[in-house]
């Protein structure tokens, strides 16, 4: 990947949620951790497009994300906090088509792409469920299915194990150590950040360390007063 | 029930979602000319039968009916009142069986079948330079696809209440509803702009 925030700021109503950023990712696996309401969510968005800096900018693989929108959202996949919102399409099989709706290929084209991927996290036998059917694993496995079908390279995820009990988080934990797409995941889960290539720690709208994860890890629980 | 659409393999199923809309809209005109009550409850008649041979239960009907109900029998009990007991049952049995036969359609039809179906029909406004086909075979999919979510969230709230000891009131319904509705409908927007479903190209 090959993100580069320019002096990027981002005002919600007047109130300064990321303050003036320069930042560069590049890399294979990166992670985002910070306290609720420090910007991790405003700062992944910004990746995708869906949410437009108020002044500075930001490019994807060189495309900018306002004057490029679509080539520069084409380049990444977005996992939201709650997969609930993200299937929109009830039975699987056709949400999934759905996000290559836009690209006007054959029925036949698109039933063998929803199987691929389906068959990539091992759950076609799931295609024909109702996503209200899923359980929390399930929906979040799904929830990459409809994202990867359109195959993206950089891979964002936003709290991806946060709703789940521990064998889901395991399975979804296990799933994202073993994407070959490149990743940007937010997360409250320590030692999944742990084993990822680098670590940025948020704080009120703030790139607060950078770096090595076991080195990011540590300065977050000293910030907080956690030792261990 | 979080989905209008019931699986099945019954030959409803199986029939083009395009010829299920036309035979909707059909009927439909045909009610509205039908002044007869007794005729009009024959045709209300097939709509439930047709539920059951569906295998859809009779629980599963008064749940797709519930919304429905409130309006049907106000309507009824006005024009009753108003033009006399025929009038009063030909709005009753009209409107029911409209009900019913609309949700023979949604029960029968996937709402991907729906959005594809509906953006073929647009295809000659968008040709037109009216609108864009799949946006509004994409709003009327969404559309099918919330009704039910709308009615659990209902239940959810007016649950809330009980459990505190509140006696739910429609405004104190109503504002919680539309919040979270208009709250997910923002998150499902940015789910379809991150997943390029409306991408230009
Ligand atoms: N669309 C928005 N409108 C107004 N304020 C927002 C919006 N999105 C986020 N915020 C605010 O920006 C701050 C950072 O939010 P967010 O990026 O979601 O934090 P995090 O993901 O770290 O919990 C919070 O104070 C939040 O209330
Ligand atoms: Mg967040």
């Amino acid at each position: 990947m090959d993100i580069h925030f320019e002096k990027v700021e981002v005002r919600f109503e007047g109130r300064t949620v990321i303050h003036p950023l320069d930042l560069n990712l590049s890399g294979r696996r990166i992670g985002i951790i910070g306290l609720n309401g420090s910007g991790k969510t405003t700062l992944a968005r910004m990746i995708n497009g869906l949410v437009k800096p108020s002044s500075g900018r930001v490019t994807v693989n060189g495309f900018d994300t306002v004057a490029q929108e679509d080539e520069a959202r084409g380049q990444s996949g977005f996992i939201f906090q709650n997969p609930q919102n993200q299937i929109i399409l009830p039975l699987l099989r056709e949400d999934i088509a759905l996000g290559l709706k836009s690209r006007k290929l054959s029925k036949d084209v698109v039933a063998a792409a929803v199987d691929a991927v389906l068959d990539r996290f091992g759950i076609r036998h799931l295609g024909d469920r109702r996503a209200h059917e899923l359980s929390g694993g399930e929906l979040q496995l799904a929830a990459l299915a409809s994202v990867l079908v359109t195959a993206p390279k950089i891979l964002v995820m936003d709290e991806p194990t946060n709703q789940l009990d521990i064998k889901n988080r395991n399975l979804v934990e296990n799933t994202i150590r073993t994407l070959p797409e490149d990743v940007i995941v937010i997360s409250h889960d320590l030692d999944l950040v742990a084993g990822l290539d680098r670590v940025l720690l948020v704080h009120d709208g703030r790139i607060a360390a950078d770096g090595e994860p076991a080195a990011v890890i540590g300065e977050y629980r000293a910030m907080h007063g956690v030792h261990g | 029930m979080r989905s209008l659409h019931i699986d099945g393999d019954s030959r409803l199923h199986r029939m083009p979602a395009g010829l299920k809309l036309a035979s909707l809209a059909v009927i439909s005109l045909a009610l509205f000319t039908i002044n007869h009550p007794a005729v009009l409850a024959i045709a209300a008649l097939v709509g439930l039968a047709s539920h059951a041979l569906l295998r859809i239960s009779a629980a599963e009907i008064w749940r797709r009916m519930r919304p429905f109900v409130l309006i049907v029998v106000v309507v009824a009990l006005f024009t009753g009142v108003f033009s006399g007991v025929t009038e009063g049952l030909v709005a009753l049995f009209r409107l029911a069986a409209l009900a019913l036969f609309a949700s023979l359609v949604t029960a029968t039809t996937t709402t991907g079948d729906f959005i594809d179906v509906i953006t073929r029909a647009a295809m000659p406004l968008e040709r037109l330079g009216l609108l864009k086909a799949s946006d509004v075979g994409l709003s009327i999919g969404l559309v099918i696809r919330f009704i039910p979510e709308i009615l659990s969230r209902y239940e959810v709230i007016r649950d809330a209440h009980y459990a505190r000891g509140l006696k739910p009131r429609p405004l104190s319904i109503i504002v919680p509803l539309i919040i979270t509705t208009l709250r997910s409908a923002d998150e499902i927007a940015a789910a379809i702009d991150a997943r390029g479903i409306r991408s230009q190209k």
